[in-house]
């Protein structure tokens, strides 16, 4: 008899720590996915900010057309591929940073551009929505991180696999000037 | 980092009992000093703690941004600032917006206040949001905003109540003893104990926990408030990626000594609960419980990544102790630096001062001239008990009607 | 911020992006700390830079004045080349005091001399010139 009640005891505690697998399981996709939706919510900020950018800077950087052409092309790519792969939209966003920091870097040698008051409530919201795109990637790769950790580690895996938990795809954007602290050799 | 909150939490409820059975062995020592019945001691106690609570409670949050002279902003005040809280709200991976008040003092600070994440706000004077860069203030508001994302305001006003009600029994024990002589009228109450001898002990162990529980008390409350700082000091450097910030900006608030005005004549139960609290602001202030800045600022500069693990080791190099619950260092990747941020030039820098001081003349409701000859005048909202009729710009010598 | 010596709200005059408290009444200046560094840093002084140059005064007949933020009271000190212009400095270092005598006495006569050099001097040419008109007021009366 005490045998019966200790192997139901034993089914009852591994059905409690398998729930707690899978709803962890879940949570932790769910954060995945809600961390991927405030990246696309700043994602579309910015496209929606570079029109007007374009428009207040066109007027005093004249002899610069083809670095604005550009920043407008790379930004019309990068919002027609809303609905890409993970890793496709990583690729277009990223080469749309990379001409919006070329333009940034020409504005420096217009310093009338510089002291108008509405380009720098622009600039303080590009700056702003870069960094947003950039913290909110940073918590989706760690959300996307923890999340793989658990459906390819023991004993969550097998829930994971149970469920068809995937893996996801990291948000990795390669910007060309992308801000990385220097690396220091003392060769 | 959701396992650091689980961990602290642990460690939390611990502290939290310890001091509340403190508490209670103080109450029951007085009670049976003074009224003959531990129980009624016990009860005393109790009722003294409610009643902070609800003190606190009530007139915690509203009471400490008003008593400051925080004023709410929105987006569109001063976008800068709202801009850096939204940046820290996503990367700590707060769920909602916490409201964001700017305090009219020159005086070098901030704080964060709400019991929990969905009821929480960051405060920062208009001295320090002039005085410091983007890079800076990022390292600030993510620190601010790591206190509210691991819960520490609310343990630490939990501890604060625990540590006030201590205090104030242990105050008004002395007082009786020393002013009463109750120990030695035992006979005037029914005392349940045993006779003289028994008498003199228990004075002599409630003497003891009158003069020890307040110390004891103390020295936990203080405790959590370092480890608490030094926590929140990581956690800012990894939502950044970028320790320096914040050792950038606590430099700049260490050479300035300017404390904040309205702590001297406060009367808010954050002050009144903890007394000892009167020269810092609300626990989650910037110099809360002064581990000491210059500390913290080396800790944060000998940094080699942003991780946890980074932090516990420049932490562990310093001090040879460990500070970063070790759930939080399971698993965890490591994190590289980010660049620094280009510097702002003098006239951006100019700017940015101009935009926050323009804002709080405009909510202090100070009406603004502007004389064609650049000379931009502010007059003070009571300005017609001074001069009834005209203002003569100081500049070019033009005279405005008021 | 109130006048140290009417005690009434004073007019923020905002010069050149700088800005400073001026008293209605009696034409006394503030200069917050935080002001000063922002004008030395448009003169070009690097952080390391020295700061205004003072003489303290010990022996003065002028009323001593409580500094508007911390209220503690405020030291003499004379600043220029020929030290002719007496001030009130915070201990603490929360900014100066300038009298409205003293103001006119700058206003008329030293900012004559300055040329917008990156000491007391080019302070003294930066008020000098904010409040050109207040020299005028006093000439007349």
């Amino acid at each position: 008899m005490i045998a019966l009640w200790v192997v139901l005891g034993i089914v009852v505690v591994l059905l409690l720590i398998f729930v707690a697998l899978y709803n962890g399981l879940v949570g932790m996709r769910n954060q995945c996915r809600n961390a991927w939706a405030q990246i696309d919510v700043q994602l579309k900020r910015r496209h929606d900010l570079i029109p007007n950018l374009v428009e207040t800077v066109k007027g005093y950087m004249q002899h610069e057309r083809q670095t604005l052409e550009a920043v407008t092309k790379a930004r019309n790519i990068a919002q027609a591929a809303s609905g890409s792969s993970v890793g496709e939209r990583a690729k277009l966003e990223g080469e749309l940073s990379s001409a919006l920091a070329r333009l940034m870097v020409v504005v420096e040698r217009y310093p009338d551009l510089k002291a108008n008051q509405n380009f720098l409530a622009l600039q303080e919201e590009l700056t702003s929505t870069e960094n947003k795109i950039s913290f909110s990637r940073q918590f989706f790769n760690d959300s996307v991180l923890k999340y793989n950790n658990k459906t390819q580690m023991f004993p969550s895996n097998a829930v994971a696999g149970m469920f068809n938990f995937k893996a996801e795809e990291f948000f990795e954007v390669k910007v060309a000037a992308e801000r990385e602290a220097p690396k220091v050799s003392f060769t | 980092m959701w396992e650091q909150i689980r961990s602290n939490q642990v460690k939390s409820i611990i502290l939290v009992v310890l001091m509340g059975v403190v508490l209670l062995a103080l109450g029951y020592s007085l009670g049976l000093l003074f009224l003959g019945s531990p129980t009624a001691g016990l009860v005393i106690a109790l009722v003294v703690w409610a009643i902070m609570n609800l003190i606190a409670y009530f007139q915690g949050d509203s009471i400490l941004l008003s008593i400051s002279g925080a004023r709410k902003i929105g987006p569109d005040d001063h976008p800068r600032l709202y801009n850096v809280v939204e940046e820290m709200k996503i990367a700590s991976g707060l769920e909602k917006m916490p409201d964001v008040y700017i305090i009219d003092d020159p005086a070098l600070n901030a704080f964060a206040t709400g019991r929990d994440a969905n009821h929480a706000s960051v405060a920062i004077t208009s001295g320090l949001l002039q005085k410091l860069n983007r890079d800076e203030l990022q390292g600030v508001i993510g620190h601010e905003m790591a206190h509210i994302k691991n819960r520490d305001v609310l343990l630490m006003s939990m501890l604060a109540v625990l540590l006030g009600t201590i205090v104030i029994l242990a105050w008004y024990a002395s007082r009786i003893l020393l002013f009463s002589g109750a120990a030695r009228g035992g006979s005037r109450r029914s005392s349940g104990g045993g006779g003289g001898g028994g008498q003199l002990i228990i004075l002599a162990v409630a003497i003891v926990l009158m003069i020890l529980a307040p110390i004891f008390a103390q020295l936990i409350y203080f405790a959590v408030s370092r480890r608490r700082e030094y926590l929140a000091d990581a956690s800012s450097a990894l939502y950044n990626r970028y320790p320096e910030g914040l050792a950038s900006a606590l430099e700049k608030l260490a050479s300035s000594d300017t404390r904040v005005k309205a702590a001297n004549q406060a009367t808010a139960p954050m002050y009144t609960v903890n007394p000892l609290q009167k020269k810092g602001m609300a626990a989650t202030s910037l110099t809360a419980t002064h581990p000491p800045v210059a500390e913290r600022i080396r800790i944060l500069r000998a940094m080699g990544g942003a991780s946890y693990r980074d932090y516990e080791r420049a932490y562990a190099q310093m001090k040879q102790k460990h500070i970063v619950p070790p759930t939080a260092l399971v698993g965890a990747a490591p994190v590289p630096l980010r660049a620094a941020s280009p510097e702002e030039a003098v006239t951006e820098k100019v700017e940015h001062a101009r935009d926050t001081s323009d804002l709080m003349w405009r909510l202090s409701n100070y009406r603004t001239i502007d004389c064609p000859c650049g000379a931009r005048l502010r007059l003070p909202p009571n300005v017609k008990q001074i001069t009834v009729s005209s203002i003569k710009c100081p500049h070019c010598g033009r005279v405005h009607a008021v | 911020m109130r006048c140290p010596v009417c005690h009434i709200d004073m007019m923020v005059v905002e010069y050149e992006k700088i800005e400073l408290d001026h008293c209605l009444k009696c034409h006394g200046t503030w200069f917050d700390a935080s002001e000063l560094e922002l004008l030395l840093a448009t003169m070009g002084a690097d952080r390391a830079g020295p700061a205004l140059t003072l003489t303290p005064m010990t022996s003065t007949v002028e009323k001593g004045r409580r500094c508007p933020i911390c209220r503690k009271k405020m030291d003499k000190a004379t600043i220029g080349d020929e030290g002719k212009v007496l001030i009130d400095t915070c201990p603490r270092g929360d900014g100066l005091w300038i009298d409205g005598g003293e103001l006119v006495h700058i206003v008329t006569e030293l900012a004559k001399k300055s040329d917008g050099k990156l000491d007391a001097t080019g302070i003294i040419a930066f008020l000098g010139s904010a409040f050109a008109a207040e020299g005028e007021d006093s000439e007349k009366s």
